[in-house]
């Protein structure tokens, strides 16, 4: 409703409050004489004119908005064997949206991360947690997952609700779905040039290959493409082990281990706290030193090293995508500031290099498409990029994986990794080596995931069988996919 | 019902309380002068009686207001004692727990610090808005299960985890009553007889038989205290909110520490 427009009111000359002039008025005797200057009801009127906009100024300020926070989820497991590795992705998202909030927010809005904990618990707590934040905090996207599990148990529901699931930790290929972008490095950019260093010259080309994994999703996976690529080389591994993730006989990995060792590389996908058991194992047995085995961990970040005593993890090997101890000017800025922010003893790692620039990269989107529905924001990732710590970041709109430049490292007394080796460039992403996946193609921007051959990846060294009974057949397609 | 008066900044909640309770009075005074002036106008004596049972109302109304007041500014007081408390015993762990041997120590002395500079940074503001935080519950828990992973070896770690052991169940009361703290305040009950209070204070002035003008200025000064005083009630309620509430002093200087060895 419009105000009524206001009456001129003739301006007096002055206004006298003595009782003489108001006298007459004040008493209500003589309503019918009133002077043409201000009477009662507009000198009220005035007043009440003046005070308005200090009352309303005060609500409109102050007021909270609906929509003054935007909520991101990010869903890591904080506690259980994984806390260790999964808080620390967790530190690196909320560092990058306390950079964005800083710039003032997204879309004139300030993010609010919700994080809740998952504890390790990828089968069922995952998908719970998960479906809290869609459906209760009504997040248009989470960061979240670290397991190949947990993300294959969250994503139907993001498929479902129709948002995005941001995934910053190594994947094993094997799956693609408009909902989801991963951030990762895929076998092709961290196993196989980890592999191919080890079979060369610099490597010492051991003649005995064990491979170690924690039990699950990835390290299978990961091992069907290694085996794979290792027969197009002729070659194979001599034993393989996969670990739970709590609690287990070490004995006969490191008998394993222990033949040959000089002659011996262990490629290690082990996760979480399992890392600091093995190594600590290998060091009680008197095999981390020379003439010991040689170790590759590939999911072996600085982060993992922090309960590790120096001399345990001296001289062993890691391959990932990036390493704290990278020299480039954006990487020292960015590790600087982290440790400004959480601590001068706190490391910076792989997956949390990816956690950090999925942020940005994901709100650089959002302010590009001007909104947070997952269609605009997955329409303008293919047209930003971040310059990340470790290079720069842009999504592949045909998988939504990232090229990524694989490094090797060696472990020093002070928990770093000196890097050796790194590839001559940035390796694109491969989701369905063909040696592993025959037939299987994924281009997200033509019609998802075409289906190849059936591919059992439940036994290893296995062969592409066409129609292997209870064959385990690879990542389920998206709706849109065919 | 009103918590979204402390989301205003100090001088615009000040202001705003007192400004409703002058327009409120200044509003009654225009539409009861003409009812009184039918009914009770020249009653001789009027203005006396109605001073009398306005001074006895006012001294149960002052005692109220007065024990209100002073309750608000204890419970405030002893929610930043529990909070300055909380901070000195996460100092105290913090300092005990680096006694251990490599890594342990390193590794609970990150998980300390993440959780005091999640309370910083993301509780506080949380608890600003009335919001109990919950997530400060999952660092408590990840420092709890990395506590008692710790095996100690040697008669001076089992002294040394026993005490962490004690101070860790010291800081979980602190904590908790700080949590409980965030949703405290005066009742509703309360609050309502206080609103019936200032009602019929100011009500028992319009009933003044005296000029316009002269009812309008007097009654008004008397109706900005009223609102004052239960602004200031106000502010001192719920510790944790508005700009009036306790700051998270302590955790910050500890935290400043914890970064900068």
């Amino acid at each position: 409703m419009s105000a009524p427009a206001p009456q001129p009111v003739p301006r007096p000359d002055s206004i006298s409050l003595d009782s003489a002039s108001l006298g007459p008025t004040l008493s209500g005797s003589n309503r019918g004489d009133r002077p043409a200057s201000l009477n009662r009801r507009d000198w009220l009127c005035r007043a009440a004119r003046g005070m308005a906009p200090l009352l309303f100024s005060g609500c409109g300020l102050g007021l909270p908005k609906k929509s003054q926070y935007i909520k991101v989820g990010l869903l890591h497991s904080q506690t259980g064997p994984l806390g260790q590795s999964e808080s620390a992705l967790r530190d690196a998202e909320l560092f990058a949206l306390e950079e964005i909030n800083a710039r003032g927010g997204l879309l004139g809005r300030l993010i609010e991360p919700v994080a809740p904990d998952t504890r390790s618990r990828s089968e069922d707590l995952y998908p719970k947690r998960a479906r809290k934040l869609l459906v209760e905090d009504q997040v248009p996207v989470v960061f979240g997952g670290y397991s190949a599990a947990s993300r294959r148990a969250m994503l139907p529901l993001f498929e479902d609700q129709s948002r995005l699931l941001v995934f910053p930790a190594q994947t094993e290929g094997n799956a693609a779905s408009p909902n989801l972008i991963c951030g990762g490095a895929l076998p092709n950019q961290q196993v196989l040039p980890a592999l191919d260093w080890l079979l060369g010259s610099q490597g010492g080309n051991p003649s005995r290959l064990v491979f170690l994994g924690s039990d699950g999703l990835y390290s299978r996976t990961t091992h069907h493409i290694a085996t794979k690529y290792l027969a197009t080389r002729q070659r194979k591994f001599a034993a393989e082990f996969f670990i739970p993730l709590q609690g287990t006989d070490w004995a006969p990995v490191l008998d394993a281990v222990a033949e040959q060792s000089a002659q011996t590389a262990v490629l290690s996908t082990l996760a979480g706290n399992s890392n600091g058991e093995f190594y600590q194992q290998l060091r009680e047995r008197g095999l981390n030193r020379s003439g010991g085995p040689t170790v590759l961990g590939l999911r072996l970040g600085e982060d993992e090293l922090r309960l590790l005593p120096p001399d345990a993890i001296r001289g062993q090997l890691a391959g990932a995508t990036y390493f704290q101890s990278l020299a480039t000017p954006d990487n020292q800025r960015f590790v600087s500031r982290f440790k400004q922010e959480f601590g001068y003893d706190r490391v910076t790692s792989d997956a949390m290099e990816s956690a950090y620039s999925l942020v940005h990269l994901w709100a650089l989107a959002v302010a590009k498409a001007g909104a947070l529905n997952l269609d605009a924001v997955r329409q303008a990732l293919r047209d930003v990029s971040f310059a990340g710590p470790g290079g720069e970041w842009r999504i592949d709109p045909a998988t939504q994986h990232t090229t990524k430049t694989f490094h090797l490292g060696r472990a020093g007394g002070d928990r770093q990794f000196e890097i050796i080796h790194s590839s001559a460039g940035p390796i694109p992403p491969d989701v369905f080596p063909q040696f592993a996946f025959p037939g299987w193609k994924c281009d997200l921007t033509a019609g998802g995931v075409t289906r190849g051959e059936p591919v059992d990846l439940n036994v290893p060294g296995n062969t592409p069988a066409p129609s292997a009974a209870g064959a385990h057949t690879p990542a389920p397609p998206s709706p849109s996919a065919k | 019902m009103f918590y979204w008066v402390y989301d205003l900044p100090t001088w615009q909640f000040g202001l705003l309380t007192t400004v409703s309770f002058v327009l409120l009075y200044w509003v009654g005074v225009i539409f009861v002068r003409p009812f009184l002036r039918l009914f009770v106008r020249s009653t001789p004596g009027l203005n006396d009686v109605v001073g009398y049972i306005l001074s006895c109302f006012c001294v149960f109304y002052g005692l109220l207001l007065g024990l209100i007041a002073v309750t608000a500014y204890q419970n405030s007081a002893q929610t930043e004692a529990t909070v300055t408390r909380e901070a000195a015993a996460l100092s105290a762990l913090y300092e005990d727990v680096g006694g251990y041997p490599q890594p342990h120590a390193q590794n609970l002395r990150w998980l300390l610090r993440d959780y005091t500079r999640h309370t910083i940074r993301y509780a506080w503001p949380l608890q600003r808005r009335g919001i109990t935080p919950v997530e400060g519950g999952i660092r408590v828990a990840a420092f709890e299960e990395a506590l008692h992973r710790f095996e100690p070896q040697t008669p001076g770690q089992q002294v040394l985890h026993a005490e962490s052991l004690r101070m860790f169940n010291n800081f979980l009361e602190h904590r908790r009553m700080r949590l409980l703290a965030v949703t405290t305040g005066i009742p509703p009950v309360m609050w309502f007889v206080v609103a019936i209070g200032a009602f019929i204070n100011l009500a028992m002035v319009w009933l003044f038989d005296m000029r316009f003008t002269a009812h309008l200025f007097l009654g008004g000064l008397l109706a900005a205290y009223l609102g004052a005083m239960i602004f200031l009630i106000a502010a001192m309620d719920n510790p944790f909110r508005g700009e009036v509430s306790i700051p998270p002093t302590a955790f910050e200087s500890l935290f400043a520490k914890m970064v900068d060895e």
